[in-house]
């Protein structure tokens, strides 16, 4: 995948500083990372909307922006197209309008046959007279991104698209999206916090925290290798935990927690192996730890590594899933507050196994779960 | 009705009406600028518009006689030149209107103008219109009921005015005396029948005044 745009973005403003470097290709950067960390002051910096003050953005070898060059192209120049956090749809105009706002420069002829154009391949035929208010959300998504596109920008800007609609709309829409998306070959750069949306959206994530870049990479990367344990926390991973390696070999790292022996899957090339004696941080999903069943045959360490025994402290009911907290029985501090461990399993599960009533378990968790991240 | 309570009207409709076009093009575009532009000394040019507000209307008129007066730091250049000056006539009374009630303009429209939500500026900033085309087809249409309420009210302000227009353009009945001013003539000679009829007639015009701001107000755009 060639590199298409190019980012370099330093800016000091009360309170907060952004200092950013990274590059995309064609498809969907993914701008991911808690609010309040840059990814919006970023959108604005490649519109030209906020004048950074230092860096450099090249967009399909035009330079955009270049501190030391003294370039700042204005907004009206970039040609890129900006879907706002709640579609910022002109109030007063009506649809068609509105898609046709952006090519006031064009003759009229030329303005109407492009604004007919989209909004055929947008599927807004019924709607061009109406007015911002009168669509529903998802309508007013494909306004949006309708406006936006009908200038055939180099480059789309898409923050937050998703965030002000409901639940279930939000998936159907969020596939719609995806295909709009793909069908325009242009870089596009998409601000969201939420993992799922990044994760089904974006075919490359940028991770943000507080003004930086924390880890970029191809999505499938990001959630099973986070680059660090401020990365896994970001994502929202469950059950980080922090151990002593007393071994380490490309077929396995042996570690040291909680009084427990854990052996552990190696990082990938080229992660660089973790000394021996060293804390690391590592992480075992909830849904990837395993109860074993009372009224099966004894566990045994060929297909049962990693055994451990607790009591559950607490649960908390998730409709389709249970999240077990669990204590070990090894005496000491606990590892997350008052518990070590976090199960979640299947509603099913936890009426078979008549968990409210039996409250002590032996469980497992597979080398291959435990992910040792890089320090 | 007598011919100086229908030339006290006619005055009054003059001045109110120049005074409010006056305070439109200075006040809109000074609206904006507060609204919207980085502005040096923001603090002051706010300070210098709300004063009137507070001020006795008294003082205001005695600085517009410092500034306008054939003797004023404006006026007497302009007398020196003209041979006319703005004091004592209606132009005076309407500039003196102008004055006091250009800050219900600048803040109604001011606070109409930052209503506007700036990411559809922005919008229309990515989608190819500079700043000046923006704010004709965006900003001022989607503000533009706050804006005609704060017309309606300079308009009713300026007709109301007393202090400042005495001060500035006297009471010459026929020439400066506006309705205020014959009401006060009016109460001062005992004729209390022509103070009656115009008092009731500028309340129900406030009343009509103060509905439409409302109504303005309260539409959505």
């Amino acid at each position: 995948m060639s590199q298409r745009l190019e980012v370099g973005l330093r800016l000091q403003v009360p309170g907060f500083a952004l200092d950013v470097d990274w590059t995309a290709g064609e498809g969907v950067a993914v701008l991911f990372g808690p609010s309040g960390s840059g990814k919006t002051l970023t959108l604005q910096c490649l519109a030209g909307l906020v004048h950074p003050q230092a860096g450099r953005i090249v967009l399909d070898g035009q330079v955009l922006f270049d501190a030391t060059a003294g370039i700042h192209l204005p907004p009206q120049q970039r040609r890129v197209g900006y879907v706002f956090q709640g579609y910022a749809l002109f109030p007063h105009l009506s649809v068609a309008e509105n898609l046709a706002f952006g090519l006031h420069g064009a003759p009229r002829t030329e303005r109407a046959r492009r604004t007919a154009a989209m909004i055929e391949r947008l599927g807004l035929g019924q709607l061009e007279r109406r007015y911002p208010r009168e669509l529903s959300g998802g309508q007013k998504q494909r306004v949006a991104l309708g406006r936006a596109l009908a200038t055939e920008p180099a480059m789309l800007l898409l923050d937050e698209p998703l965030s002000a609609l409901d639940m279930p709309l939000r998936r159907t829409l969020r596939d719609e999206l995806r295909s709009i998306l793909s069908e325009w070959k242009i870089p596009a750069v998409l601000v969201t916090h939420d993992l799922a949306e990044a994760y089904q959206l974006g075919d490359r994530v940028i991770v943000y925290e507080q003004g930086s870049v924390r880890q970029a990479g191809p999505r499938g990367e990001l959630l099973w290798r986070p680059a660090s344990e401020s990365v896994a926390r970001i994502l929202g991973i469950r059950n980080i935990l922090r151990g002593r390696v007393l071994e380490a070999s490309p077929q396995g790292i042996r570690l040291l927690w909680r009084g427990q022996r854990l052996e552990a899957m190696a990082p990938p090339e080229p992660t660089p192996l973790p000394a021996p004696g060293s804390d690391v941080a590592f992480f075992a999903r909830p849904e990837d730890l395993r109860l074993i069943r009372k009224d099966g045959p004894p566990p045994d360490p060929v297909h049962h590594t990693n055994l451990l025994s607790g009591s559950l402290i607490r649960e908390a009911d998730f409709g389709a899933t249970w999240t077990l907290l669990v204590r070990l029985d090894e005496p000491g501090a606990p590892a997350q507050g008052d518990y070590d461990l976090e199960i979640e399993i299947p509603r099913f599960v936890y009426d078979t196994l008549r968990i409210r009533q039996d409250r002590h378990w032996q469980l497992s968790i597979h080398f291959r779960s435990i992910h040792v991240l890089p320090s | 009705m007598s011919p100086e309570i229908l030339s006290a009207i006619g005055i009054s409709a003059r001045v109110a009406l120049v005074a409010t076009a006056l305070d439109a093009a200075v006040g809109l575009p000074l609206a904006y600028g507060l609204a919207r532009k980085p502005m040096t000394a923001k603090s002051a040019v706010e300070l210098l518009v709300t004063l009137p507000l507070v001020l006795p209307p008294t003082v205001t008129g005695y600085y517009l006689i410092v500034l306008l007066g054939r003797r004023g730091w404006v006026g007497a250049p302009l007398f020196g030149l003209t041979g006319w000056s703005v004091a004592f006539t209606w132009y005076g009374a309407a500039i003196a209107a102008a004055v006091m009630a250009l800050p219900l303009l600048v803040r109604t429209a001011r606070a109409a103008i930052e209503s506007v939500d700036r990411d559809l500026e922005r919008a229309a900033f990515t989608l190819g219109r500079s700043e000046w085309q923006t704010a004709l087809a965006v900003t001022i249409p989607l503000a533009r009921n706050g804006i005609m309420a704060g017309l309606v009210l300079t308009f009713a302000r300026a007709l109301g005015e007393f202090g400042a227009t005495l001060m500035l353009a006297g009471n010459i009945p026929g020439r400066t005396t506006t309705i205020p001013l014959a009401i006060y003539t009016a109460v001062e000679t005992g004729e209390t029948g022509d103070a009656l009829l115009l008092a009731g007639a500028l309340t129900v015009l406030s009343c009509l005044v103060i509905f439409i701001a409302n109504r303005l107000g309260t539409a959505a755009p």
